[in-house]
C-alpha cells in the first residue's frame, strides 16, 4: 500500500543497546492511557508483565544471551505495535475500526470494533489484544499526543534515548550516520513505524525474521475482494447483454 | 378459466422468500463489511448492530437452506440423457433456433444451481458460525475467513443469474414464486416429462 504521507510519517526508533531496562516506558504508557496494573507472578525473568496485554501496550522484552566475551549478557528490547505501513490488521478489519492517522500511526476507533478478532490473526507481530469488553486494544503511537506535536508518552519518559520519536526518514538517516547498517523494520511490510537499530542479529533479541502478513489474508485482499464486486457487476452486465442481444425465452408453438 | 397446475407449494414459496430475503440482506451487509460502506452500516445504526443483523440473518439463512432441501434436493441429484442434451444446446439460452429436449420439473441448470447453493451455503454458514463462536482459535479463524469469502464469490456470481433467469429471461416464471401455479397448457410445454409422470398428458 503506497503511503501518501511519506514526507511526514513519524516513527519510534528503538536502540536496544541504550536500553537499561528501567521500564519507565511501560509505566508512562499506563499513565497516559489510564491502564490498570496487571497481577503477575515471578517466573524467574526480568520481563514483567510476561507479554503484551490489554492493559500493557508496550513491554520490555528481556532475554539472557551469554556469549564467550561476556558470560552475563542481558538484552532489553522495547516492544509495541509496529505501525506497519502495509498493516495486516487494518486490511482484514471488517468494520473499519483500525485506521491510519496522517502521521502513520495505526490507531483504532473502539466504538466501531465489532470484536471479531480477525486483526489478531492478520498481525505478523502478535500485537492486538482484546479487553474485558471484547474490544481491540494496542499501542496507537499516542496518536492523540503526536497530533498535538507532543512525543508518545513512552518516548517522553525514556531516560537514555533508547526510544526516540521523530520524522521516520530523519530517524533512519541519523541511525545510519551513527553506524547502524541494517535497521529492523526499514523495509519490512513497506516500512514499519517502530524501527530498531541493532548492532547484532535482531533474532538474538527475539525479533521475528521476515515478518509477513499471512498469505491467505494477502490472497483475500488482492484477489477475492476485487473479484466479489467485479464478478457481481460482470454477471449483471452479462445478463443485460443477454437480454438485449438474444432476448428472453419464447415458447415454441409447434412443441407438445 | 384454464386448468391450473401447482408447481410450488405454499411452504416452498414462503421458505424461498425467507431464503432469498436473508441471502440479499447478508450480501448487502457482507459487502458493507468488505468495503467499509458507512452509508450501509449507518442504516443499521452502526457497524456493531450490522454485525448482529449479519450473524442472526445467517442463522435464518442456514435454517432456511436446510429446510429447502426437502423441496429440491432429490430432484437436483437426478440427471438423464435429456439433461446432457440440454447442456449441449445451452438450454436454448444462446440461440432461439436450437431444439431444447423435453424437461422434467427442473432443468439441469436449475439442479446444478441448487447444488452449488447448497454447497456454498453450507460452507458460508458453517464458516460464519466458526468466526462468530470460535474466534479464539487463530488458524481456524483464518481458514473460516477464506472459506466464507470464497463461498461469497459463488453467491455473487450465481444468484444474479438465478434472479435473471427466474424473471426477465423467462417471462411468467416469477409468478411461480408468488402464486405457485401456472396454466396446464403452459406446464405441458415447459415441463412435459413432469406432466407425463403426473398423468396430465
Amino acid at each position: 500500500m503506497a503511503n501518501d504521507n511519506t514526507n511526514n510519517r513519524k516513527a519510534i526508533l528503538v536502540t536496544p543497546e541504550a536500553c537499561i531496562g528501567c521500564r519507565a516506558c511501560q509505566v508512562a504508557c499506563k499513565s497516559w492511557n489510564q491502564l490498570p496494573g496487571i497481577k503477575t507472578k515471578n517466573n524467574g525473568t526480568y520481563q514483567n508483565p510476561p507479554d503484551l496485554a490489554s492493559a500493557a501496550f508496550n513491554i520490555i522484552q528481556f532475554s539472557e544471551v551469554p556469549s564467550k566475551e561476556s558470560p552475563v549478557r542481558w538484552l532489553f528490547v522495547s516492544r509495541r505495535c509496529m505501525h506497519c505501513d502495509d498493516a495486516g490488521c487494518m486490511k482484514i478489519c471488517p468494520s473499519g475500526a483500525l485506521y491510519k492517522t496522517k502521521e502513520g500511526a495505526v490507531a483504532y476507533d473502539r466504538d466501531k470494533c465489532i470484536g471479531c478478532k480477525l486483526c489478531v490473526t492478520a498481525c505478523p507481530f502478535d500485537v492486538p489484544r482484546y479487553d474485558a469488553e471484547g474490544k481491540v486494544t494496542k499501542c496507537h503511537l499516542c496518536f492523540d499526543r503526536i497530533g498535538s506535536a507532543m512525543q508518545p508518552s513512552c518516548v517522553k519518559t525514556c531516560p537514555t534515548g533508547a526510544l526516540k520519536f521523530d520524522d521516520r526518514a530523519k530517524l533512519i538517516d541519523d541511525a545510519k550516520k551513527e553506524g547502524f547498517k541494517t535497521l529492523y523494520g526499514e523495509k519490512d511490510l513497506d516500512g514499519l513505524g517502530s524501527i530498531y537499530a541493532f548492532k547484532e542479529e535482531p533474532k538474538l533479541y527475539g525479533m521475528k525474521e521476515n515478518p509477513t502478513i499471512p498469505s491467505s489474508v494477502a490472497f483475500w485482499h488482492n484477489y477475492l475482494k476485487p473479484l466479489s464486486w467485479i464478478g457481481l457487476s460482470g454477471v449483471v452486465a452479462a445478463a443485460a447483454i443477454h437480454y438485449l442481444a438474444i432476448g428472453p425465452h419464447k415458447e415454441k408453438e409447434e412443441e407438445v | 378459466m384454464a386448468e391450473m397446475v401447482r408447481k410450488s407449494s405454499v411452504d416452498e414459496i414462503l421458505n424461498h422468500w425467507i431464503l432469498a430475503g436473508s441471502c440479499i440482506l447478508l450480501s448487502i451487509t457482507g459487502f458493507a463489511f468488505l468495503f467499509h460502506l458507512e452509508p450501509v452500516s449507518s442504516v443499521f445504526g452502526g457497524v456493531n448492530t450490522m454485525k448482529e443483523v449479519h450473524n442472526w440473518g445467517g442463522v435464518v439463512f442456514g435454517l432456511s437452506l436446510l429446510y429447502s432441501m426437502r423441496h429440491y434436493l432429490i430432484d437436483a441429484l437426478e440427471y438423464d440423457a435429456d439433461d446432457m442434451q440440454w447442456f449441449k444446446v445451452a438450454g436454448g439460452y444462446l440461440s432461439h433456433k436450437v431444439t431444447v429436449p423435453p424437461m422434467g420439473k427442473y432443468n439441469p441448470g436449475q439442479k446444478l444451481y441448487y447444488l452449488a447453493i447448497v454447497v456454498a451455503g453450507i460452507a458460508i454458514a458453517a464458516s460464519g458460525l466458526v468466526m462468530w463462536l470460535l474466534k479464539d482459535n487463530a488458524s481456524l479463524l483464518l481458514l473460516s475467513h477464506i472459506v466464507h469469502n470464497v463461498a461469497f464469490i459463488i453467491f455473487v456470481l450465481a444468484v444474479p443469474v438465478h434472479i435473471y433467469l427466474g424473471t426477465l429471461a423467462n417471462p411468467g416464471t416469477f409468478k411461480l414464486m408468488v402464486s405457485g401455479t401456472l396454466p396446464l397448457s403452459e406446464a405441458k410445454k415447459r415441463y412435459p416429462k413432469w406432466m407425463k409422470a403426473a398423468g396430465k398428458m
